[in-house]
């Protein structure tokens, strides 16, 4: 009886939007904020497009990394660093290379901190300690290796990595196609992986409630490596993109801390539950943009660049308790 | 005819939690074709032994046999490829995730899904609905259908019928029947012995971590089975703990409960408690009594009736108001109560902090209070200046210390003397009694059938979210509690 009342009771919309209201909202949140930026500036166009989408790729990213590793039930303080290990190595060897040698290191690159975050995943599991604090300590020592590797700015990349993250080997101008390409591809293969397959739901399993799924028969060792190997591979990933999009390496802490800090911030916004187990990457990438543009948007109204922090923690406890109230009314009104 | 090999076989099942002994020491055998009953009263160990038997906790000692064979399982998992399915008493499903991403977790074969799902009369229910948004009874007959689909050949069902409606249950019997026919075998924990009566062929009854008799539910009747949960009497705290009074020295009324209902789990309960009075509760596991006491301790909202404190209605949005009305909780998770790592002293002057003005500091008298609440519990406090180090027995002593430090006019004990020995034990009924006597009202649930003469004054008993009982402490036996508790009528 209760079976057939709620057999197709709802129509699809709602649920829909239930569960993927917070993303959408961002979307428009985000859609809003481009058509504002249009009217603030001169003249917008393909430019605008390219450099908004490869200055965000590392963000974008990193912020799926850290959904990824979150919606598992963890966080990774240490993204930062892994993101400052990828982008000193590939600076310091990428350098003058062929296309051939450059691809290899990099592919090396992305397995090399897959293997070592997942190692990191599987400590975690093992020894019982909270995922922040194992994560600070291996932030730091990712950190520090990254300036022993390189100990100042420096280095350089291959002009066929420039084009693929930036769309042009100058990293000036260029096309939208393939940073366009190097957004959508990764992101894409990520949400299937997440929503489609059993790895993926695995995570989401996890992170919701990890006794249950014990009981239910489910790998939760597997599932922890997995979601920390994921993040270091999009670490990996960010520190190519940003040495790219830069020319050079940059081993500085800060760079670390900040894209750390960033990371969780576009989590956040993005719908993703800290608590695990809610949310999709899909939000997170929006949230990851809109905090990129936050930028030229404030410099084009001709606000010091020195308020956007401010800024950007006010937009961020904003949207959170928009989004927070609008879950109460969703939650009372069904 | 000569008995069929067992399918699954436990032969001297021991597990211990810390210094608490779960089981002894418990032989356990189902035989193909037959549904397996086990019971017992609360702490008995049933749940325990599902738990090892599913691959949940190892055992700390004896083997488990399938079909002859000796298994060890590391983890649920394991059990499950060994053909034993479990459903648990909370469902092992994925909150976040719809009903169809909960399937695709592990190897579940569609086709028998929806079959079963057919079976309980939910062939149209929608795969893509969020476990979350489910009402329990659905959820556990998804978990079984789930269970069902991986073709085991034995079924461990922990109070799978706790939640399910009459015709619900039926759908499950008839499974079992065919069960059967098919040649494997089911273990059913419940407390309904109608339903032992019905739809097992044998029982297994577990006491105090033992297996104390195997009996066939064709040959003995309910009260059999209830003898053999109780077994010779047990033996009682001594009963010096000074005569309850007669009722016609209580004083008036403090806490009247009208009516209070919360959804299905609890419904229409009234009751009073008055001054001076200690009002036992007993009930099996998961009878609603855990949500009564939420009510009154102001950690939900009932969504019927009222609750009075000397007359006055009340209503309780948190703990904290229900503090402030006087009624204070004991509540049955000592991890709850206490902070483990702070001192019994700072323990004891928890109370004492909604009455710090601003950075006035602690009132000056709060020295005293604690030192006299620490005396008269006699704590050992050698280990004090962390909460975690103390017995079991003596946090127990810290929680309620702490509202004799604070105050209080109602005092609500969930099973306050659960695993903890013999000793603190007497000592805590003592002080109740003593606490009873200085004018307090106490409500005491305990799972401690035994004890209920010798603290209380009278008793409710609870069954399905109901109050179906109320029996004089005094003449109540832990037969005429337990055949209540079961939603039996008692012999006059």
């Amino acid at each position: 009886m209760t079976g057939a009342a709620l057999a197709r009771g709802r129509t699809a919309m709602p649920r829909f939007l239930a569960r993927h209201g917070w993303a959408l909202g961002v979307w428009a949140l985000l859609g809003l904020l481009l058509a504002w930026y249009s009217t603030l500036i001169p003249r917008f166009g393909q430019f605008q497009v390219v450099s908004i989408t490869k200055n965000s790729l590392p963000l974008i990213y990193l912020a799926v990394g850290q959904a990824i590793i979150v919606i598992a039930g963890g966080i990774d303080l240490s993204l930062g660093g892994l993101l400052l290990l990828s982008n000193v190595v590939a600076a310091r060897f990428m350098e003058g290379q062929p296309l051939g040698v450059a691809l290899l290191l990099a592919v090396a690159i992305l397995v090399g901190l897959a293997l070592l975050n997942g190692l990191v995943g599987l400590v975690i599991h093992r020894s019982g300690m909270p995922d922040i604090v194992v994560t600070l300590a291996t932030s730091y020592i990712w950190s520090g290796l990254a300036l022993w590797i390189l100990p100042s700015p420096g280095g350089g990349t291959a002009p066929e990595m420039r084009w693929l993250f930036t769309g042009s080997p100058s990293g000036i101008g260029g096309t939208w196609v393939t940073p366009g390409m190097m957004l959508a591809l990764p992101v894409l293969a990520i949400y299937l992986v997440l929503r489609r397959t059993r790895l993926g739901l695995g995570l989401y399993a996890v992170g919701s409630h990890r006794e249950a799924a014990r009981l239910a028969g489910l790998d939760v060792a597997r599932a922890k490596v997995a979601a920390y190997a994921f993040g270091g591979m999009l670490a990996g990933l960010a520190g190519l993109a940003m040495v790219a999009l830069t020319g050079t390496g940059d081993p500085r802490f800060s760079v670390g801390a900040n894209a750390t800090l960033n990371s969780l911030a576009a989590v956040v916004l993005g719908g993703v539950a800290l608590t695990g187990g809610a949310g999709s990457v899909i939000g997170a990438v929006a949230a990851a943009v809109i905090l990129i543009m936050l930028n030229p948007i404030l410099s084009a109204m001709g606000i010091d660049p020195n308020h956007a922090q401010v800024i950007q923690g006010a937009l961020i406890a904003g949207v959170m308790m928009v989004g927070g109230l609008a879950t109460i009314l969703r939650e009372r009104s069904s | 005819m000569s008995p069929p090999l067992p399918l699954l076989t436990a032969q001297g099942i021991a597990k211990s939690y810390g210094p608490v002994v779960a089981l002894r020491s418990v032989d356990f055998a189902v035989a193909p074709g037959e549904v397996h009953a086990l019971l017992g009263a609360n702490g008995a160990g049933k749940s325990t032994l599902v738990k090892i038997l599913a691959g949940v906790h190892p055992a700390d000692a004896g083997q488990v046999f399938v079909a002859g064979r000796p298994v060890q399982f590391a983890t649920p998992r394991a059990a499950i490829q060994a053909g034993i399915a479990t459903v648990f008493q909370d469902p092992a499903l994925i909150p976040d995730l719809t009903v169809d991403e909960n399937l695709r977790l592990g190897p579940v074969d569609r086709q028998r899904f929806r079959e079963g799902l057919d079976r309980f009369g939910l062939a149209h229910l929608d795969l893509d609905t969020r476990v979350r948004d489910l009402p329990l009874d659905l959820l556990r007959l998804v978990d079984l259908a789930r269970a069902i689909s991986r073709e085991p050949r034995i079924l461990l069902l922990d109070e799978i019928t706790a939640a399910l409606t009459a015709d619900q249950a039926e759908r499950v019997f008839e499974l079992l029947q065919d069960w059967r026919q098919q040649g494997r075998a089911a273990v059913l924990i419940t407390h309904r012995l109608a339903e032992v009566m019905r739809a097992c062929d044998r029982a297994t009854v577990l006491r105090d971590g033992q297996d104390v008799a195997v009996l066939d539910t064709q040959a003995v009747d309910e009260h059999r089975l209830i003898e053999a949960m109780l077994g010779q009497a047990t033996q009682p705290v001594s009963s010096d703990l000074g005569s309850s009074r007669a009722r016609s020295t209580l004083g008036p009324a403090v806490l009247q409960v009208e009516d209070l209902g919360w959804n299905q789990g609890v419904q229409g309960v009234s009751f009073q408690v008055r001054e001076g009075e200690i009002l036992g509760l007993v009930a099996l596991e998961g009878q609603g009594q855990d949500r009564l006491f939420q009510l009154l301790a102001g950690q939900r909202s009932p969504t019927a009736g009222q609750i009075r404190i000397d007359g006055r209605p009340r209503r309780f949005r948190s703990p904290y108001d229900a503090v402030r009305a006087g009624v204070v909780l004991v509540p049955g998770d000592r991890q709850l109560a206490v902070l483990p790592s702070q001192s019994v002293h700072h323990n004891l002057a928890l109370p004492l902090f909604h009455r710090l003005r601003r950075w006035m500091g602690i009132p000056p008298d709060e020295g005293r209070r604690v030192a006299e609440a620490i005396r008269r519990l006699a704590i050992d406090i050698r280990a004090g200046s962390q909460v975690r180090r103390l017995s079991g027995g003596n946090q127990q002593k810290v929680v309620i210390g702490r509202w004799l430090v604070g105050g209080f006019r109602v005092l609500l004990c969930f099973d306050p003397t659960r695993g903890i020995d013999i000793q603190t034990k007497r000592e805590i009924y003592r002080l109740l009694r003593e606490l009873a006597g200085a004018g307090a009202s106490i409500l005491l649930y305990t799972s401690e059938l035994a004890e209920i003469p010798l603290v209380c004054d009278r008793v409710l008993v609870m069954h399905a979210g109901r109050i179906v009982d109320e029996q004089e402490a005094a003449t109540a036996t832990e037969a005429s509690l337990l055949t209540a508790a079961h939603g039996l009528e008692v012999a006059p």
